[in-house]
């Protein structure tokens, strides 16, 4: 099979399944027990905006019912949210009174930045760890990295992120250098929040000083403030690296928390396939040959063995965004898990929808960019 | 039909039989144990779980105080109105004698008395208890922003010292709004007394924000926990297994559809998928079924049952079914996929005919529809009888009369069927069943929602795992044995295929205790778990929360209970893998 054609058969797979996402998240929503229309006017529900043919008075929330179509049997409800869905009309938030793309395209940056940060902590730290403990298989070093791996399965995740909190995040800074643990003020890292409090409302109100069109991803951004734009900000932020620095360090703790947390799982898999590469009979001719150690288990065997690791990859940063409703809540981000988090205490279902979806969205898209490069590497799997 | 006496050899066949598998699975567990033990991790992990479930089963024994001692409280005592509050919170002293409590002064249960009363104990018959303090000093009496008031406008009866007596004047004054703070001291002798254990006087984990002993929470925390674990994972395997065997086996379209309904869950992440649905089922107070649809299940059961046994000596391909009834038989798939169609529409609460279709929906509409079904159902049965009947098949005749020998003990003996006899006895025993309706679930509570959710977006990951299991073993020349031998799908299934799946099945199982326990301790973290003050390991972190920078130890010591629970059931399943894995037999 040609590549391409390995591609759009993956693409006409999707289909289905987002077909399904779409039909779960309708039936959730609609399962939920909140009003829409009684969301919509609030307190005016009750005042009449018109009347019938007949003369019956039609009031606010009839009216909303109408327009949102919750008259309709649910099979026709169903094909107006896809039809909206189509035309970009994602609803209307209740709770953040904006448009739910709006929303949903301010949060999603937030999370994957978070995300895609915590995997470059995990992939290295699992890889790396996991090399170490297949070459010295059944000594010390394996015993006590496979315990710290399934232990860092085993953390809630909440929880490791208030520990690492609490000792990187609330230390005393004295004379520059860093007192992790236990302090009253201060810590090495910032304690919560995506930028320094300063900054999070600058000078002239609430306008962002990050480009408008931005890529939303502040580590990116944060290069392309104009100069103009710093010099609006308060003292000590004048250049674009202080920005990203900030951005930095305030992703320090999630990330960490979220990066060791699948690093774990990582680790083990990368040690049961370095394993079995260990045992072919090409690593065996390259020892036989003379090479160093270190070459015939980097050059030779890692490069086969990270192969099946690139598959896992897709699954982790479903993973990850998983994981970052707990982080997002613990470190304040207002990232798609913490909006998830609000819009379902606040029973706001278009919002719901919304979050589900991109998620889907991403995992399922992750997932074939994940699956297309498999199929580069390995050209053995679009022969299936 | 034959007698008890008749069945005499084959029940000593059975017993024999019987007795050999138990001796030979006795050395098996056995031989499994020495391969367990060569490794430390997985001897800690079982010791981490059993240690954890002694503590979950002797909680009652070992706490100081019982958990829910201010939720359970439904009865309205005089004027308290809100939780006693003990003095010291986040101290490590037990041995309080002071108790703050709220004085309504605008409560609907108006009294001027007011009943010094201790928190709520558990007695022995599981009931809640409260006694009666006796005050020895009331030391303050504030409003509800803390400005002392007269603490004259409150005495103690001469006559009882547990009764309170409010004066005129507190009533009468304008500036208390509604409610009022007194603290007073209390003789503890009589109290400890009364309930609390002996040797208990310091809280070894530090008192709770609201003052209760952190220590016995946390104990209580493992038998939520483990609940929710063990409850979520023998559901989802449960499903898991049968949705999964059914794609390997039949595999086609079949298995396409539904492992396009698992990719769509793995698509959305489960943690998110989870918080949706426990709030999708926020307004469900129990749970329940259809009446038409309880009578089915068993029906169906009992359907499914007989024509396994029935058409297991009948060839494949026969001629009556062309004839008579050759449609209704040929056609029964649809039918059962009506049938299923049905049972899920029946099953999702609040989607009623009227809203999905628009049908105008009544009750003799249901029940027409109920009894149609059944009545079809009779019909296909019906048809496989005539054709048995009139066939000339040896022994098929004598099968039937098997199948009808009630006096035959070890038939009714299957797994199959002491499962529906418990879940019907469950069904009914526990049910406040109406007119139209079963209840399965009588108090479907903030647990079970978390549980349900876990358990929904749970599933298609054992189903992919059994689905690749039933893949590999389908290939084998036992099955294709059994298969030409004209044994149906669901012996075929049941009975060879997935005894021989079970491997990797028991290793997921285990570890997904640990994974459930994750899940739900951060669902309640969240707040969208365990009902608020109930003592689960999650919500006490959540709770701690925003004392934890000078109050560490709240968030520690449950964080730690759910870690380390977690730790023993993944290093258990590493251990079970490592017996069951023939490649880790080094």
């Amino acid at each position: 099979m040609k590549l391409h054609m390995f591609i759009v058969r993956r693409l006409i797979l999707l289909v289905p399944v987002i077909v399904g996402v779409t039909i779960l998240t309708f039936t959730i929503s609609h399962l939920i027990p909140a009003d829409a229309a009684a969301a919509q006017c609030g307190d005016k529900c009750g005042i009449v905006v018109g009347y019938t043919d007949d003369g019956d008075p039609i009031t606010a929330y009839e009216a909303n019912r109408e327009r949102l179509g919750m008259n309709e049997p649910l099979i026709i409800q169903f094909g107006l949210y896809v039809t909206h869905l189509y035309e970009g009309d994602w609803g209307e938030s209740s709770t953040y009174h904006r448009p739910v793309a709006d929303v949903v395209k301010d949060a999603a940056p937030i999370t994957l930045e978070m995300a895609f940060l915590a995997l470059f902590i995990a992939y290295p730290l699992g890889i790396i760890l996991g090399i170490i403990s297949a070459v010295r298989q059944d000594r010390m070093f394996d015993h006590i990295s496979r315990f710290f791996a399934i232990a860092f399965v085993s953390l809630p995740i909440f929880w490791f992120a208030m520990v690492l909190q609490l000792v990187f995040a609330t230390g005393t800074e004295s004379s520059g250098i860093c007192d992790p643990l236990f302090g009253t003020s201060g810590g090495c890292f910032p304690i919560y929040g995506r930028h320094d409090p300063s900054l999070t409302y600058p000078v002239d109100g609430f306008a962002s000083f990050y480009p408008a069109g931005g890529t939303g991803f502040h580590l990116i951004d944060s290069w392309f403030v104009t100069d103009e734009k710093l010099a609006t900000l308060p003292e000590g932020w004048s250049s674009n690296w202080l920005l990203f620095k900030d951005t930095l360090l305030h992703l320090a703790l999630p990330c960490a928390a979220l990066g060791i947390a699948s690093s774990g799982s990582l680790l083990r898999y990368m040690r049961a396939s370095l394993l079995e590469v260990l045992h072919e009979d090409y690593v065996r001719t390259a020892r036989a040959k003379g090479l160093s150690e270190f070459k015939v288990v980097i050059v030779h065997a890692c490069r086969n063995a990270l192969v099946p690791i690139v598959t896992i990859l897709g699954f982790s940063i479903g993973g990850a965004i998983g994981g970052a409703v707990l982080t997002e809540t613990i470190f304040a981000f207002n990232g798609m898990g913490r909006v998830a988090v609000k819009s379902i205490q606040y029973l706001d279902f278009p919002v719901i929808m919304g979050v589900t979806l991109i998620t889907a969205a991403i995992f399922l898209l992750s997932n074939l960019i994940v699956d297309i490069l498999y199929a580069v590497i390995d050209p053995r799997v679009r022969l299936e | 039909m034959r007698g008890w006496d008749e069945g005499e050899e084959d029940r000593k066949e059975n017993l024999k039989r019987l007795t050999e598998a138990i001796s030979q699975s006795g050395s098996d567990i056995w031989r499994s144990w020495r391969i367990y033990r060569r490794s430390l991790l997985a001897v800690v992990g079982l010791m981490l779980v059993l240690s954890v479930v002694t503590v979950s089963i002797f909680a009652d024994d070992i706490a100081v105080e019982h958990p829910y001692r201010n939720l359970q409280d439904t009865q309205w005592l005089w004027t308290i109105d809100n939780e006693p509050q003990r003095a010291h919170p986040f101290s490590e002293e037990c041995d309080w004698h002071e108790q703050s409590i709220y004085v309504d002064t605008r409560s609907p249960f108006f009294s001027e008395t007011v009943v010094a009363v201790s928190d709520n104990k558990v007695g022995d018959d599981n009931k809640y208890y409260r006694d009666t303090l006796s005050v020895i000093e009331l030391l303050s009496l504030k409003d509800n922003k803390g400005y002392d008031l007269n603490i004259s406008w409150i005495t103690i009866d001469p006559n009882n010292s547990s009764i309170l007596i409010l004066s005129e004047e507190l009533y009468n004054n304008s500036s208390i709004t509604d409610k009022v703070w007194l603290t007073y001291e209390f003789d503890n002798e009589a109290m400890h007394l009364s309930w609390m254990p002996d040797g208990y006087d310091v809280c070894i984990f530090g008192t709770t924000h609201q003052g209760q002993d952190l220590f016995s929470k946390v104990l209580y925390g493992s038998r939520v926990s483990l609940k929710i674990g063990i409850t979520v994972a023998l559901l989802t395997v449960t499903i898991g297994t049968i949705v999964g065997s059914v794609a390997g086996y039949f595999g086609g379209r079949v298995d396409e559809v539904i492992m396009r309904i698992c990719d769509v869950f793995f698509a959305i992440p489960g943690l998110i998928l989870a918080m949706a649905f426990v709030t999708a089922m926020s307004a469900i107070t129990s749970l329940t079924i259809p009446l038409w649809l309880g009578i089915l299940i068993p029906i169906l059961f009992l359907a499914v049952v007989s024509r396994t046994y029935l058409t297991s000596t009948i060839p494949q391909e026969n001629q009556l079914s062309s004839q008579v009834m050759g449609s209704l038989v040929r056609n029964r798939n649809i039918f059962l996929g009506l049938l299923v169609f049905f049972f899920f529409v029946g099953l999702i609460p609040g989607v009623s005919w009227s809203e999905l279709f628009g049908l105008s929906e009544s009750r003799e509409w249901r029940l027409s529809a109920a009894i149609g079904i059944i009545l079809l159902l009779g019909l296909i049965g019906l048809a496989d009888k005539r054709f048995i009947e009139k066939s000339s098949f040896d022994g098929a005749g004598e099968r039937v009369s098997k199948s009808l020998d009630w006096t035959n003990p070890w038939k009714y003996l299957t797994l199959r069927t002491v499962a529906v006899f418990v879940a019907a006895f469950y069904l009914f025993e526990f049910s406040g069943s109406t007119d139209d309706e079963i209840v399965v679930i009588k108090t479907f509570d903030r647990l079970w929602k978390i549980q349900a959710a876990l358990i929904f977006t749970g599933w298609p990951g054992y189903a992919r795992l059994i689905r690749g299991q039933v893949l590999y073993v389908k290939e084998m020349t036992f099955v294709e044995a059994a298969k030409s031998v004209g044994a149906p799908p669901g012996r075929i299934m049941f009975r060879h295929i997935l005894p021989n799946a079970w491997a990797p099945l028991l290793v997921a199982f285990t570890l997904d205790i640990g994974g459930t326990i994750l899940s739900a301790s951060g669902l309640s973290f969240i707040g969208l778990g365990a009902a608020p003050g109930t003592a689960e390991w999650g919500l006490l972190v959540s709770d701690s929360r925003q004392f934890f920078v000078f109050d560490p130890h709240l968030m520690l010591f449950p964080g730690l209970a759910i870690a380390v629970t977690t730790l023993g059931f993944n290093l258990l399943g590493d251990g079970i893998r490592d017996v069951l894995d023939p490649k880790n037999r080094r």
